[in-house]
């Protein structure tokens, strides 16, 4: 009998013209010496092992774990290394990088405040914690618009807050990463971590979400253009 | 009224304008090229992302310079060939401008390549000789 009788996954039996295109222009800039193979290789490994699942184990820990909360709210970086991720020797240098800086804040959510995160300057994310962004963080639609309307930005997300909930954005930047510790929602009495953890999706640590007992994946999301010209003065603050 | 910011962000001024006028050789990847969404329903592959978008950031962050993968102290003054926010900049005016019909990632993709180009840090011609040997490689089993 044949070891080979399952089917086989399906996979994409054509080589496009962007999968060459992606290619011709990382060979292109290590020939030119504008980068190595071996760093270009090394970071890649790097960035394949990150996904939101730590911080989504950080917010359960935390919901079960009242000391461990205060780490979180007080030390983020120090409260990362409970689910495995060092800030300053997780990444190929073993001291940090620019691009994903060591200064991890964890702004926790209230009854009465909610949290939600955008880099109104490009696409700052806290990668080592969260992998990559979603298309739609980073677009300038959603970066310009959160700061100026963020209730009805949540509301266009789902998230429709009462009245008197205080909305904070979080404003990342070269310095300074966030992610949003939810409230535990009700339903969730005499859970595991390992439970708490399924429903504290992507969008939660955003903060465009709220976790809720049975739902364990992001919705997707329409992306829509801005309509004013792009213009990055950002001179005058925030 | 807007909401309370609670990090005012670094203020570095990014104000140079890419020039987006179209480069043919990106124009006939936007035209001709099967985008990911398309490929991955005809395949019925349920990966949302193509494999190739995390090499693709790769190769963004360490144009940005290598400081991400050597420590501090081993970082070549000047290595930096694409400056992120500078990168980033130009990819928002790309992407509302002349790449506007493409999805993402695919259209990270020629925001980068076209930067790269107008830049002078690759040519036109030289990327689409590079393409075809690509193109030649991997079609050649």
């Amino acid at each position: 009998m044949s070891d080979h009788d399952h089917k086989p996954a399906p996979m994409v039996d054509e080589v496009s013209d962007f999968e060459i295109l992606e290619m011709a222009v990382r060979e292109l800039a290590i020939e030119k010496g504008l980068f190595s193979a071996e760093d270009h290789r090394v970071w890649t490994e790097y960035v394949h092992t990150l996904g939101p699942l730590p911080a989504a184990r950080m917010v359960a820990k935390a919901w079960l774990d009242p000391e461990y909360k205060k780490l979180c709210a007080s030390d983020g970086v120090e409260a990362s290394k409970a689910v495995g991720v060092n800030w300053v020797t997780s990444p190929p240098t073993q001291f940090g990088t620019p691009s994903d800086y060591c200064n991890l804040r964890i702004l926790v959510d209230t009854p009465t405040v909610k949290h939600v995160v955008v880099c109104t300057l490009c696409s700052c994310y806290p990668r080592p914690i969260l992998g990559q962004s979603p298309e739609w963080y980073r677009t300038p639609n959603y970066r310009r618009r959160l700061v100026r309307w963020p209730r009805q930005v949540l509301a266009e997300f789902g998230l429709q807050l009462s009245p008197d909930v205080e909305i904070r954005v979080g404003d990342s930047n070269q310095k300074t990463r966030y992610f949003v510790m939810p409230v535990r929602p009700e339903g969730t009495e005499g859970w595991t971590e390992d439970q708490l953890t399924e429903i504290v999706t992507r969008d939660c640590l955003i903060g465009v979400a709220v976790p809720k007992p049975g739902i364990t994946s992001n919705a997707k999301r329409a992306v829509h253009p801005a309509v004013h010209p792009v213009h990055h003065d950002h001179d005058h603050g925030h | 009224m807007s909401a309370p910011s609670i990090n005012a962000s670094e203020t570095e001024r990014c104000d140079q304008v890419v020039d987006t006028t179209p480069i043919p050789l990106l124009q006939s990847i936007q035209a001709h090229g099967r985008v990911w969404e398309d490929l991955a329903a005809q395949y019925g592959v349920t990966n949302p992302d193509p494999p190739w978008k995390i090499t693709l950031e790769a190769t963004c962050d360490l144009l940005a310079g290598d400081s991400c993968v050597k420590p501090y102290d081993q970082v070549a003054p000047g290595s930096c060939a694409l400056p992120s926010l500078e990168r980033r900049a130009e990819e928002d005016e790309l992407s509302a401008t002349i790449y506007e019909d493409v999805p993402f990632p695919e259209r990270q993709l020629l925001a980068l390549a076209h930067s790269m180009i107008k830049r002078g840090l690759v040519d036109e011609a030289g990327l689409a000789s590079k393409m075809k040997e690509v193109e030649q490689r991997l079609n050649s089993a």
